[in-house]
C-alpha cells in the first residue's frame, strides 16, 4: 500500500468519538464493520477481492485486525478527512455497490469518522510504527498441517491397488461433506467414532477376502517353512508394509506386526492366519489412514513426496515404479518431481483423479440426486442426469488430455451427445453415443455454461433459479463467496397467481427494489437471467411457461385441469464488476469468462484448494501468481498447470510457501 | 420388532478390557426381565450401566429440518387447555407425556459471519454458539450431556438417522458435534445399527478385535507424540474414537439378538416412514439395553430435500415446499401435512418407549426427549420463537402444558441437562439462567 504518498499535510481533528489509540479499531469500529457485513465482499474471495479493501480472515488475531484497521490509512485523506474513501464509501456518499452500510448521521458513522480523523492525524512518526506493526502481523503464517485422512475416493483406490480389491468398502462409509466446495478439505477429516468403526469392519473384511483361499493376490513373498516361521514371516510384513504405509517401517514398527502375525499364526496353526491379521491391523494403522509428512527434515522425504503426487495426481497410493523411484532418492529435486509428475500424468489413474476433482468442483452429486416435477419435465430421468454429467466429462477430458486451450472450457462451440441429450438441446442424433458434434451456428450454447448438466443443477425440481445460477458462476467460476442473506430479513419472493403471473424477472425485481437486498443480488441475479431461456433441464425455451391448478371448482363441482400462462423471456444480462459485460446468451458469457482474468485465476484456486485439501492463504499468494502466469504462458494448458502446481513451493516444501 | 423371548434374568455384555481383563457391562432389564413387582434393579452388578436402587435418566434429541408453519402447528392458548393444533394432533394421546414449548430464541443464528440462514440456526441450535463457516461453534447440546453421564455406557452416545437427502454440507447433515467444527454423523441404515447395537460375536472374535485395537491404539499413541500441535489434535480424534470402539466390542448374550428383530437388509431404503419407525425401535431397545443413555435423532436433513411420495407430495422437495408457493393456501396445506407428518414420528417414538416396563413405570418416565427444528416459522427463517417439544417424565417434568417461554435454546438446554437429566453441564453456550415452568 502507498502509504508514504499519503504522508504529507497536517492532522485535521474533527469532533465525534476521538479514537485515543490503535486498539479504538478493535474495540469499536471492527464489531460494527463485521456487524455490516464489510468482510463478507472485502476479501480475497469476496465479490470486492479486487477492491482495495480486503478483511483478514475470521480467525485473525488482535494483532492482525490491528494491523488492517492501520493498513486503512491508504484510503483516508489526510488533508481533508471527511472526503476520505473510508468515510464515504461505507455510506454510500460514494457509490459503493454494497450500499449504505453505516447509516450517515448515525452513531456508527460518528465511530468511523473517529477513526478516519485518528488515522488522518498521525505524525510521521506514528506512521512509521504502524508500517511495522502491519508488517509484523504480515509474516505471521499458519503451521504446516502434515497429517491428511485418505479421502474415501483415495481409501477405494488405495485399497484396489494394494489388495486388488475392487469392492470400494468406502461407498459405504458416512459420507463426507463439503467444505470450501470440495470434499476432501482438512476441516473435514476427523474421524469421529462411526468412521473408526467403518474403517475397523472394512479392515476386517478386506483382509478376509485378501486371503480367502489361500494368497491370491500374491502378497506373501515367501514360502514359509512353518505357520509361525519367522523369516518369512518379517520378510511378508517388510513388503506388504511398504506399500501399506507408502515407506520402508522401522525395525521396531516391523516387529510389532511381526509378532502379531506369529501370535495369531500359531493360535490358528497357519501362516495366512497371521498375516491376515497383520493385514487387518495395519488397514486400521494411522499410518495406513493417514498420509503423514514431516516435512524436508523427515527421513522418509522421498516417501512423502512420492505419496503426494500419486494421490494428488493418481487419486490413489504410489506404485512400485514410484516407491523405487523414492528409494533411490530419485524425487530430490524440482526438476525430478516435475518429470515424475509428467510421466505420471501420461498414466491412465491420472484422468480419474482430475475427474474426481471436475466432480466435486461442479457439483456432479447435485445433478445426479437432482429431481424434476414429472407433470413439468418428462424426459427428465437419472440415466439423462447421467448423461449430462458425461457430457461435461468428455469436454473437461478432451480439453485436458489433449492439451487444449482450457478456455475452451467457456467457448466451445462443439460439445459430445447422446441420443437423449441430443433430443433435448434439439438437435439430430450423434451418429454414436458422445461423439463429438458441432452446434449450429445460432445457438447460444457454447462451452460449459451451456451444458444441461450445470443448467440442472443450478435449478429447481420445477423452475430454474436465476439466484442459484448466478450464485453458481460467481461461486465455481469467479471464486467469490457471495455474502447470505442478512439475518432477519424477509427472503420470500412474491407469490405468483393466475391472476397476477410474473417472470422470474419480475419477481426477483424485489431483490433490487430493497436497500437489504440489493446489495449482494445484483451481483448475483443479473448474471442467472441471462440463462432465462435454458429451463431446469436445459432445454432451450423462447417463453416462460407457467401453469396454474384454479382454486375454484366448475359447474359440475370438479376442479379444472391446469391451465397454462405464457409468458416472454428478457435475457438482458450483465457481470457487476466486469467491464464490458453484457451478454444474453450463456455463450456470450463463456467468451467473457474466458477472457477475464479473475476467472483464469479461480480455476488455479480450485485446484489449489482440492491439490492441497484447504483453501489457499495469504501466504500461497505467490504461488497461486505463479502457477496462474504459467498456466496463461503455456496457452491455457490444464496439464501444465497441473505440473505448475506440483512445481511450486507449497507442494514441494509442504507446507504454506 | 417384538420381544419374544423370557430373558435369563441377568446377562452381561461380554468384552474386554484395555488390560486386557473381562469388563462386565451390566445389560438391563428388558421387561421380560422383570419380577412381577417390577424392580429386578436393584439386583444390578456394580460395575453396570444402572445406578444402584434409582433408574437413571435418558435424554434423546430430535430434530426435523426446515421448521414449521406456524398456525397449523402452535397452539393457540397457553396453559393445560390447550387446543392441540392439526400438526399436533399425532400427540393426542400422549398429551400427559408431553409439554409444548414455543418462543424459546436462538441468539447465535443472528451473530452476523458467513451462511445462509439454515447453517447459522442449525449452529446455534446445536451448540449455542455462531456458524464458524464450516460446521457448528461448538459441541452440541447431546454431547454436553453425554460428557457427563454417558462414560459408563458401552456406547457413550449414538447419532441415528432417517432422511438423508441434503445439500451436502457438513452443518446440513450432521445434528451432533463433538466439539468446534466436529460432527458426528449418524448412523442411517437400520441393519448396520443393528449390527453395532445387538451383533452377536464370538469370544474369539472379540479377543481378536480387542487385540488389533490394542496395537493399532499404541500405533496412534506413539505417532502422536512424534506430531506438531495441530496434527496431534487430529491424531487425538481418531485415538479417541479408537478408544470408544474398542469399549464397545463387545457381544450382547446371544439372546438379545432373538429378542430385537433383526431389520431387513434389502427394502425400499428411500421408504422413510418404514426406516424412521426402524431407528426408532432399534434407538427404544438401544436405551432399554443400557448401551447408551443419550442419542440424537436426525429425521431430516437440516435445510433438507426430503420429498413425500406417502403424502402425494412429489413435485418438489421440502426445503423448496417451505418457500416457493408456501403462502398460496395449497403451500400450507402441504406444509402442515409434512410437519404433521414429523409430528407422528415422534409420536411412534413416544409410543415405543412408553410401550417398555421400567422399575415400576415406564422407559418414557425416565426419558426427556425433546424435539426440535432450526427455525420456527420455515419460510422467512424465522430463528426467535422457536416451537418445541419436550416429552416424558425423567427429573419430574411438567407435561400436560403449552408454555411460552422468553429465554433462549441455552437456558432451556441448562435446565433439562442439569434439573431434569442430572447432567451437570454447567453454562451452556447462549444460556443465561435456568427456565422456571419446566420442572
Amino acid at each position: 500500500m502507498p502509504l508514504t504518498l499519503l504522508l504529507a499535510g497536517a492532522a485535521f481533528a474533527q469532533s465525534n468519538p476521538k479514537a485515543a489509540n490503535d486498539a479504538y479499531f478493535g474495540e469499536k469500529l471492527y464489531p460494527l464493520m463485521v456487524n455490516s457485513q464489510c468482510n463478507l465482499c472485502h476479501n480475497d474471495n469476496g465479490v470486492a477481492a479486487a477492491t482495495r479493501l480486503q478483511f483478514p480472515s475470521a480467525e485473525a488475531e488482535p494483532a492482525q485486525i490491528t494491523a488492517f484497521g492501520l493498513g486503512l490509512m491508504a484510503l483516508v485523506d489526510r488533508e481533508q478527512p471527511k472526503k476520505s474513501l473510508l468515510a464515504l464509501k461505507p455510506t454510500n456518499q460514494i457509490e459503493h455497490t454494497g450500499g449504505a452500510r453505516f447509516a450517515p448521521g448515525s452513531e456508527q458513522e460518528g465511530v468511523l469518522l473517529g477513526w478516519v480523523n485518528y488515522l488522518a492525524g498521525l505524525s510521521e512518526e506514528q506512521v512509521r510504527a504502524a508500517q511495522e506493526k502491519i508488517a509484523r502481523a504480515r509474516s505471521h503464517s499458519v503451521e504446516p498441517l502434515t497429517v491428511r485422512r485418505l479421502t474415501h475416493s483415495q481409501y477405494n483406490n488405495t485399497v484396489r491397488d494394494l489388495l486388488g480389491d475392487q469392492s470400494r468398502p468406502a461407498d459405504g462409509f458416512p459420507k463426507e461433506d463439503f467444505i470450501h466446495g470440495f470434499k476432501n478439505q482438512l476441516e473435514g477429516q476427523g474421524v469421529p467414532p462411526l468412521q473408526a468403526e467403518a474403517y475397523s469392519e472394512a479392515a476386517e473384511r478386506l483382509a478376509r477376502s485378501a486371503f480367502r483361499g489361500g494368497d491370491q493376490q500374491g502378497l506373501i513373498p515367501c514360502e514359509p517353512d512353518s505357520a509361525t516361521d519367522p523369516i518369512c514371516g518379517t520378510e511378508f510384513v517388510r513388503q506388504f508394509g511398504l506399500k501399506a504405509f507408502r515407506r520402508p517401517l522401522g525395525f521396531g514398527e516391523a516387529n510389532v506386526y511381526v509378532e502379531l502375525l506369529r501370535q495369531e499364526a500359531s493360535r490358528t496353526g497357519n501362516f495366512i492366519g497371521g498375516a491376515q491379521l497383520a493385514v487387518e491391523t495395519m488397514l486400521q494403522s494411522p499410518h495406513f489412514l493417514f498420509r503423514i509428512e514431516r516435512g524436508p527434515g523427515s527421513p522418509f522425504r522421498p516417501y512423502e513426496v512420492a505419496s503426494r503426487l500419486a494421490y494428488f495426481l493418481w487419486d490413489t497410493m504410489p506404485d512400485e515404479e514410484l516407491l523405487k523411484t523414492a528409494e533411490k532418492n530419485g524425487l530430490a529435486t524440482g526438476e525430478q518431481v516435475e518429470a515424475t509428475a509428467r510421466k505420471m500424468l501420461d498414466d491412465p489413474r491420472a484422468k480419474g483423479s482430475m475427474e474426481e476433482f471436475l466432480a466435486q468442483w461442479l457439483r456432479f452429486d447435485r445433478a445426479l440426486s437432482a429431481i424434476r416435477d414429472r407433470r413439468l419435465f418428462r424426459g427428465f430421468s437419472t440415466e439423462l442426469a447421467a448423461a449430462m454429467t458425461e457430457e461435461t466429462r468428455q469436454l473437461f477430458n478432451h480439453l485436458v488430455w489433449e492439451d487444449s486451450d482450457f478456455r475452451e472450457f467457456f467457448t466451445a462451440d462443439y460439445t459430445y451427445l447422446s441420443t437423449d441429450l441430443a433430443r433435448l438441446y434439439g438437435m439430430p442424433a450423434p451418429p454414436e453415443e458422445f461423439v463429438r458434434v458441432s452446434y449450429p451456428p445460432d445457438s447460444g450454447r457454447a462451452g460449459v455454461l451451456g451444458h444441461a448438466s450445470l443448467l440442472t443443477l443450478t435449478s429447481k425440481p420445477s423452475d430454474t433459479s436465476p439466484t442459484e445460477r448466478g450464485l453458481f458462476i460467481r461461486d465455481h467460476f469467479l471464486c467469490h463467496d457471495v455474502p447470505p442473506p442478512p439475518p432477519g430479513v424477509n427472503t420470500a419472493l412474491p407469490v405468483i397467481t393466475e391472476s397476477k403471473p410474473m417472470t422470474n424477472r419480475e419477481r426477483l425485481g424485489v431483490h433490487l427494489n430493497s436497500e437489504a437486498c440489493s446489495g449482494c443480488h445484483r451481483l448475483i441475479d443479473p448474471i442467472g437471467l441471462g440463462f432465462e431461456q435454458y429451463d431446469a433441464i436445459g432445454a432451450f425455451r423462447e417463453q416462460m411457461t407457467l401453469s396454474f391448478r384454479p382454486e375454484y371448482e366448475d359447474d359440475d363441482g370438479e376442479r379444472p385441469e391446469r391451465i397454462e400462462v405464457k409468458l416472454p423471456i428478457d435475457v438482458t444480462a450483465h457481470v457487476q464488476g466486469i467491464e464490458n459485460s453484457d451478454f444474453s446468451t450463456p455463450k456470450d458469457l463463456g467468451g467473457i469468462l474466458a477472457a477475464d482474468a479473475g476467472c483464469q485465476k479461480c480455476i488455479v484456486k480450485k485446484m489449489f484448494r482440492y491439490a492441497f485439501g484447504r483453501e489457499e492463504t495469504l501466504a500461497d499468494q505467490p504461488a497461486i501468481e505463479g502457477i496462474l502466469k504459467a498456466f496463461q504462458d503455456s496457452g491455457f494448458k490444464f496439464r501444465e498447470l497441473i505440473v505448475a502446481l506440483v512445481a511450486s513451493k507449497p507442494f514441494l516444501d509442504g507446507g504454506p510457501s | 420388532m417384538a420381544f419374544r423371548k423370557e430373558l435369563s434374568r441377568r446377562t452381561f455384555l461380554k468384552g474386554v478390557g484395555l488390560s486386557g481383563a473381562m469388563i462386565r457391562l451390566g445389560v438391563p432389564a428388558f421387561d421380560a426381565m422383570f419380577n412381577p413387582s417390577g424392580n429386578a434393579y436393584a439386583a444390578a452388578d456394580a460395575a453396570s450401566t444402572i445406578g444402584s436402587g434409582s433408574i437413571e435418566s435418558r435424554f434423546i434429541v430430535w430434530f426435523n429440518g426446515n421448521g414449521i408453519v406456524e398456525k397449523y402447528w402452535i397452539p393457540r392458548e397457553e396453559g393445560a387447555n390447550y387446543q392441540m393444533t392439526p400438526c399436533l394432533r399425532p400427540l393426542a394421546p400422549f398429551r400427559d407425556d408431553i409439554h409444548i414449548l414455543s418462543g424459546v430464541d436462538n441468539p447465535a443464528a443472528r451473530v452476523p459471519g458467513p451462511g445462509n440462514g439454515h447453517a447459522k440456526s442449525m449452529s446455534g441450535l446445536m451448540s449455542g454458539e455462531a456458524f464458524t463457516g464450516r460446521g457448528a461453534g461448538g459441541a452440541s447440546i447431546d454431547q454436553a450431556i453425554a460428557q457427563q453421564i454417558g462414560k459408563n455406557s458401552r456406547f457413550r452416545s449414538l447419532q441415528i438417522g432417517v432422511c438423508q437427502e441434503s445439500f451436502g454440507e457438513s452443518v446440513q447433515r450432521n445434528m451432533s458435534w463433538a466439539g468446534r467444527d466436529r460432527p458426528l454423523p449418524p448412523e442411517m441404515i437400520p441393519h448396520r445399527l443393528f449390527d453395532r447395537l445387538f451383533g452377536s460375536k464370538e469370544q474369539y472374535w472379540i479377543d481378536r478385535k480387542k487385540s488389533i485395537l490394542d496395537a493399532v491404539s499404541d500405533d496412534a499413541r506413539t505417532l502422536k507424540a512424534s506430531l506438531g500441535h495441530g496434527d496431534q489434535d487430529r491424531l487425538d480424534e481418531y485415538l479417541t474414537s479408537v478408544r470408544s470402539l474398542e469399549r464397545s466390542v463387545a457381544s450382547l448374550p446371544p439372546e438379545y439378538s432373538q429378542v430385537v428383530e433383526q431389520p431387513p437388509e434389502g427394502g425400499d431404503l428411500k421408504d422413510w416412514p418404514r426406516i424412521a419407525k426402524l431407528q426408532s425401535d432399534l434407538l427404544v431397545h438401544a436405551l432399554a439395553s443400557g448401551q447408551t443413555r443419550v442419542a440424537s435423532y436426525m429425521l431430516t436433513k437440516c435445510q433438507g430435500l426430503s420429498r413425500f411420495p406417502w403424502l402425494g407430495y412429489t413435485a418438489e422437495r421440502h426445503h423448496e415446499y417451505t418457500h416457493g408457493q408456501v403462502e398460496t393456501p395449497e403451500g400450507q396445506r402441504i406444509l402442515r401435512d409434512i410437519n404433521r407428518w414429523h409430528v407422528e414420528e415422534f409420536a411412534y417414538l413416544l409410543a415405543k418407549l412408553k410401550s417398555i416396563r421400567e422399575g415400576d413405570g415406564t422407559l418414557l418416565d425416565h426419558t426427556c426427549a425433546l424435539y426440535i427444528h432450526e427455525h420456527a416459522e420455515a419460510n422467512p427463517h424465522k430463528n426467535s420463537g422457536l416451537a418445541m417439544i419436550v416429552a416424558g417424565h425423567a427429573g419430574g417434568m411438567k407435561t400436560g402444558l403449552h408454555t411460552r417461554q422468553t429465554g433462549t435454546i441455552g437456558d432451556l438446554y441448562q435446565t433439562l441437562a442439569e434439573e431434569v437429566v442430572g447432567a451437570q453441564i454447567g453454562r451452556f453456550p447462549s444460556g443465561n439462567e435456568k427456565l422456571s415452568d419446566i420442572v
